[in-house]
């Protein structure tokens, strides 16, 4: 190695990372990165305590990788890199042609288990008719679409032992989805229904309760947006799909309360804001929120959902027969459901969630209370 | 900190590079100090103490027996006060727990546990200092008078958490006076790319395959097959995590003017145990010959004595590698390989056609890595269960295993053996010249993807 090419290489090395340090330096702080959904690690503050209990260096290294230059497009390049190789999954969401599905791990603690004990102990505490909902996420229903050979927990025969729940009925969107597999009923880049599979989703619910659903003509199908890059897309790293498409089927003007911060407030079936969003499922009912009840003073009945986020692309259909449409989460709202149920007269209650949230959530022993 | 971390690269060492280079050459071991106490303490700043103070009490004993010399008795003396000291430390943090829950089995025995982390690279810096006093008293290495030096040595960050284990007498000289040029920085910048590259594209992500075999394992869906994909997948993983952190420690050292002692040398390639463990952590096994088996009579003492050293050389071998009932019998199943093969398979193994000892050594060497993996000695049991047919032979789930790592895992094979290395041996000058800086930058910027993607980083050796 001669002494002018050793100092190229070492000039090329010592450029290559502190150029990198001087970008990261230069760069503006971002305050949330809407890929991930989330806010990102602030400059911290250095104080002798946190330099004592370690919780400064962690809190740099935090806001190191964050604050990162080219945070996002760095992500993709693993992804390519990684789909060369031969790898057909990435971060545990797995690449189907032109769709994003994620895995569904084995639940931990016998979460399933405890989880349908505490649906029939609801079913045990009140009179009020129970329906357990339990969705298959698209690694059930496509499962063919799945790379052959490719993990993914049987949420089918989980689905199964609910049925077999002593005083809850069923509601079968097993079925009902699945002899609909061939449509559009899951987004490309997100793990929620579309809205087509949300329309599936009510004809079952609907069935189940013994009442008529309308027929598909009856509705006016509007895209809301065609720009949707969903939490798959964010999860995965893969940023070169198309963007999916999001539709709009019920259009009536309902009275919507949504009690965020334990006050009432007026809202809407949708908020257009988050249309210009990154989050845009949260366009329909404004996304998590405690508890939001939709009105409709034509309807007869009152229903009660136990929610997650596929209830809110679900409820609007239902709006169109209910008087009242009650959509509680218990993530947040931290009472006794059956009690609400019964104060409110209730006709009945629908715990209605994807199985991947179902089989995870640990809130759900406020059920059995 | 580790070294395939984001903040390591792109601001500690810029920033350490810059202060380095920008002082006068004899301000550069205080330097070294500084910065290596920042980078020890900043996971646990307090154990910046324990490194402050085994320092301190290593230069001490050195200057003891020095001064001391002429008495010997009292030399002695010190050098076993140094020992006893290194060892207490290591025991006190390293096996306390282990202890305690183990004597805790027994009736009316209940033992306090520690439950504190174990401050990283204790193994590596005990082992060293304890060298230090040792050769001081042998004569093989000078006594260090400077503690600026003596400290720079005993902390410096290259070669902190994860070896190799340089002995004093290999950078005595350096430490007292050595010459920065970019004829040593270039390759060692080189060098340590390599290394970043093995830790963070090669064994991240085969090391996923082998949690995802874990996780099957205990959700019952293993197959053999599977398996023994996840046993490959874990000793490329730790071959090339662990051969991947020396190549940085060297390649940072020769940066900063030191020669470090190879520490692998292509250990896959071995056509016996023995010769493995001549060509894996070159530096544990050289230490542990050096101031355990020749001292203890090595095998010139008798067949008795031979195995008796043996055994005793590979329990602490075993159990230096971590505080559970696992290790010790991983160090247990190499010392009956290599007394086998030196008593009994020596005349046979002459005999064998190479392929044939080259595939006994990696079929002995990867179930040894079984062991080692899983520390769980009932998980593991299940585990091997499995693998020697006592389930399903194939699922399939290994087809798309096979499909998603065959590439990786022909990568991973190719860059075991050297042929690599000859390839690029045989490269004209000037290829040469244009491929380094072209395979430095891809390879930077592929591990600084992988290390923003990040979800999968953690590193094997902060046990150790």
């Amino acid at each position: 190695m001669t002494k002018g090419y050793a100092r190229f290489l070492t000039a090329f090395f010592c450029l290559f990372l502190g150029g990198i340090l001087v970008w990261h330096l230069l760069l503006p702080d971002r305050e949330r990165s809407e890929t991930e959904n989330r806010t990102l690690a602030r400059r911290p503050e250095l104080t002798w305590s946190a330099l004592a209990d370690g919780s400064f260096t962690r809190a740099v290294e935090d806001y190191f990788a964050d604050q990162f230059p080219l945070r996002d497009g760095w992500t993709g390049v693993k992804a390519r890199a990684e789909l060369l190789l031969g790898k057909r999954e990435f971060n545990g969401v797995y690449l189907c042609g032109d769709t994003l599905i994620a895995r569904v791990n084995p639940p931990l603690d016998g979460l399933d288990e405890k989880n349908l004990a505490h649906t029939a102990r609801l079913a045990e505490r009140t009179e009020i008719p129970v329906y357990l909902g339990l969705i298959p996420s698209a690694a059930e229903t496509w499962r063919e679409k799945l790379p052959a050979g490719a993990e993914s927990w049987d949420q089918a025969a989980f689905i199964a032992r609910g049925w077999e729940l002593e005083g809850v009925k069923p509601v079968d969107f097993l079925t009902a989805l699945g002899a609909r597999a061939g449509e559009d009923i899951f987004y490309r880049t997100d793990h929620h229904w579309t809205t087509l599979g949300a329309y599936y989703g009510y004809a079952a619910l609907m069935e189940a309760l013994g009442r008529e659903p309308l027929p598909r003509m009856t509705f006016m199908r509007m895209t809301a947006s065609e720009e949707f890059q969903g939490t798959l897309y964010s999860q995965s790293g893969i940023h070169w799909l198309a963007p999916d498409s999001m539709e709009v089927w019920v259009w009536d003007v309902f009275t919507v309360t949504s009690w965020r911060d334990g006050t009432p407030k007026e809202a809407g079936l949708y908020d257009d804001d988050y249309l210009g969003k990154k989050d845009k499922y949260s366009f329909f009912l404004g996304g998590n929120q405690p508890l939001c009840v939709i009105r409709n003073e034509e309807g007869t009945g009152r229903l009660l959902l136990i929610r997650d986020s596929y209830a809110d692309s679900l409820a609007p259909f239902l709006a169109r027969h209910f008087e009242e449409v009650h959509l509680m989460d218990l993530r947040y709202y931290r009472g006794s459901a059956a009690a609400y149920a019964e104060e409110n007269g209730m006709d009945g209650i629908v715990v209605l969630q994807s199985v991947p949230n179902f089989i995870t959530d640990r809130n759900l022993g406020l059920l059995g209370q | 900190m580790i070294f395939s971390s984001l903040t390591f690269l792109f601001a500690y060492l810029p920033l350490t590079l810059a202060v380095y280079f920008l002082m006068p050459l004899r301000a550069r071991n205080a330097v070294l100090l500084a910065v290596s106490l920042i980078f020890y303490g900043w996971g646990e700043p307090v154990y910046i103490s324990i490194m402050v103070l085994s320092t301190l009490i290593d230069y001490t004993h050195g200057m003891l027996v020095e001064r001391f010399r002429c008495r010997d008795k009292l030399a002695r003396w010190f050098v076993g006060q140094s020992v006893a000291f290194n060892l207490l430390l290591l025991g006190f943090f390293k096996y306390w727990d282990f202890l305690a829950a183990s004597l805790s089995a027994l009736p009316e025995v209940n033992l306090p546990r520690l439950g504190a982390p174990l401050p990283i690279g204790i193994s590596f810096f005990t082992f060293q200092t304890m060298s230090y006093t040792i050769d001081v008293y042998r004569r093989d290495a000078p006594v260090q008078r400077s503690l600026i030096s003596f400290g720079a040595y005993v902390t410096m960050f290259p070669q902190l958490i994860a070896g190799p284990i340089v002995q004093y007498k290999t950078v005595a000289a350096e430490l007292a006076g050595r010459v920065n040029t970019a004829e040593d920085f270039a390759p060692g910048a080189r060098r340590f790319t390599l290394g970043l590259a093995k830790k963070v594209l090669l064994a991240n992500s085969i090391g996923a395959l082998w949690d995802a075999q874990l996780a099957a394992r205990a959700a019952g869906t293993l197959s053999a097959a599977g398996g023994w994909l996840g046993i490959l997948a874990f000793g490329f993983q730790i071959y090339f995590d662990f051969s991947g952190y020396s190549d940085m420690a060297i390649g940072l050292g020769r940066i900063f003017g030191f020669r470090f002692n190879e520490n692998f040398d292509h250990p896959y390639l071995s056509a016996s145990v023995t010769e493995f463990w001549r060509r894996w952590h070159m530096s544990l096994t050289g230490w542990f010959r050096e101031y355990l088996y020749i001292p203890l009579g090595g095998s010139h003492c008798g067949t008795a004595k031979t195995l008796r050293n043996i055994l005793v050389v590979w329990l602490c071998t075993g159990l230096w590698h971590g505080a559970s009932w696992n290790f010790l019998l991983w160090g247990l199943y190499f010392a009956a390989w290599l007394a086998l093969e030196k008593f009994v398979l020596r005349q046979a193994l002459k005999k064998t056609p190479g392929w044939v000892k080259r595939l006994y050594t990696l079929a002995v060497v990867f179930t040894g890595w079984g062991i080692f993996a899983m520390e769980d000695l009932a998980v593991c049991g299940g585990y091997f269960f499995i693998c020697f047919g006592g389930g399903q032979l194939w699922s399939a789930a290994d087809g798309y295993t096979l499909r998603s790592y065959g590439l990786t895992f022909l990568i991973l094979i190719l860059a075991s053996t050297a042929l690599g290395q000859s390839l690029w041996r045989k490269l004209p000058e000037r290829a040469e010249q244009i491929l380094t800086p072209a395979l430095m930058g891809l390879g930077l910027a592929l591990c600084t993807a992988y290390l923003v993607d990040g979800s999968y980083n953690p590193f094997l050796y902060f046990r150790f």
